[in-house]
């Protein structure tokens, strides 16, 4: 599979129907999961309406966590094997990671607000967020502040392997330290422990989110492939 | 049980759709101007 979509063309030739596929998929999942949650769903027993937040917040802090193991997988690849669009992936990954994470961060802020009585609290959970965050910005920074891509490639993929540590960190923290942050509900042993009314409603956002990452990954990597033809392009004609 | 919130629920909302939609429509564009570039090129390199 890694092997097959080292060729270019033939990313060109595959990304070019499933890039719109997940984009349909993404806008009929959101059209069904943002009515779902907003309107239709329980209010929860202790948070009330507020908890419907958690249907923008949870997915959005799921596929942060997600999209940076993608793109750790991605620069190992590159790293490793140097593969031709592994590279391309993970930096094609990145705004959207970054995105997720800072929604994470603002609609978990609104959600404190009225639950915590307090916008943000610098316990293990929120600060390995905003640390996430930083390391996504820092990995864009990186790609843009080196004009050889090859030299950005391979610092920008250690970069993310060095910052893969802080992902346990993100997960666990609500179990290794005293938190204002509840702990899983949904990704832990022994199984879910959230009502399937509204599991319903996050799972379907979920999905929203995933296929969003995929159709705007593959447009991203789309767009490098595109625009490294017409560099070339214009190399060649300069020499 | 905390009363109300709608408020901050219908913020979380739009900033979510706003920050996703820029987004959406950011790659979006940066794909098509890269896409017609290469075909500019493509055309220019037929005649």
């Amino acid at each position: 599979m890694i092997s097959f979509f080292a060729n270019p063309a033939r990313f060109m030739a595959h990304s070019a129907w499933a890039m719109p596929t997940f984009a349909v998929a993404a806008a009929a999942l959101f059209a069904i999961g943002l009515p779902w949650g907003l309107l239709y769903s329980p209010a929860d027993y202790q948070q009330g309406e507020t908890v419907r937040i958690m249907y923008v917040h949870v997915p959005a802090a799921w596929w942060s966590l997600g999209i940076y193991a993608f793109m750790g997988g991605a620069s190992f690849v590159g790293l490793v094997w140097r593969h031709a669009l592994a590279d391309v992936a993970a930096r094609a990954a990145a705004p959207i990671g970054a995105t997720f994470a800072g929604l994470c961060l603002l609609t978990g802020s609104l959600w404190g607000a009225p639950t915590w009585g307090t916008w943000w609290e610098w316990d293990g959970r929120l600060t390995s967020m905003l640390v996430l965050f930083v390391i996504y910005l820092g990995y864009l920074a990186l790609w843009g502040a080196i004009e050889d891509e090859e030299k950005a490639a391979r610092l920008a993929a250690i970069l993310c392997l060095a910052g893969l540590a802080n992902l346990p960190i993100v997960h666990y923290s609500v179990e290794w330290w005293s938190t204002l942050h509840q702990s899983a509900s949904v990704l832990r042993s022994g199984g879910s422990s959230i009502h399937p009314d509204m599991l319903g409603p996050l799972l379907t956002m979920a999905g929203a989110y995933a296929a969003l990452f995929a159709a705007l990954t593959l447009m991203n990597m789309r767009a490098a492939i595109f625009r490294r033809r017409v560099e070339a392009a214009r190399l060649r004609g300069a020499s | 049980m905390i009363e109300g919130g709608w408020g901050y629920i219908w913020a979380a909302y739009a900033l979510t759709a706003a920050g996703l939609g820029v987004l959406a429509v950011a790659v979006a564009l940066r794909q098509r101007h890269w896409a017609q570039r290469a075909r500019d090129l493509d055309k220019a390199g037929r005649e």
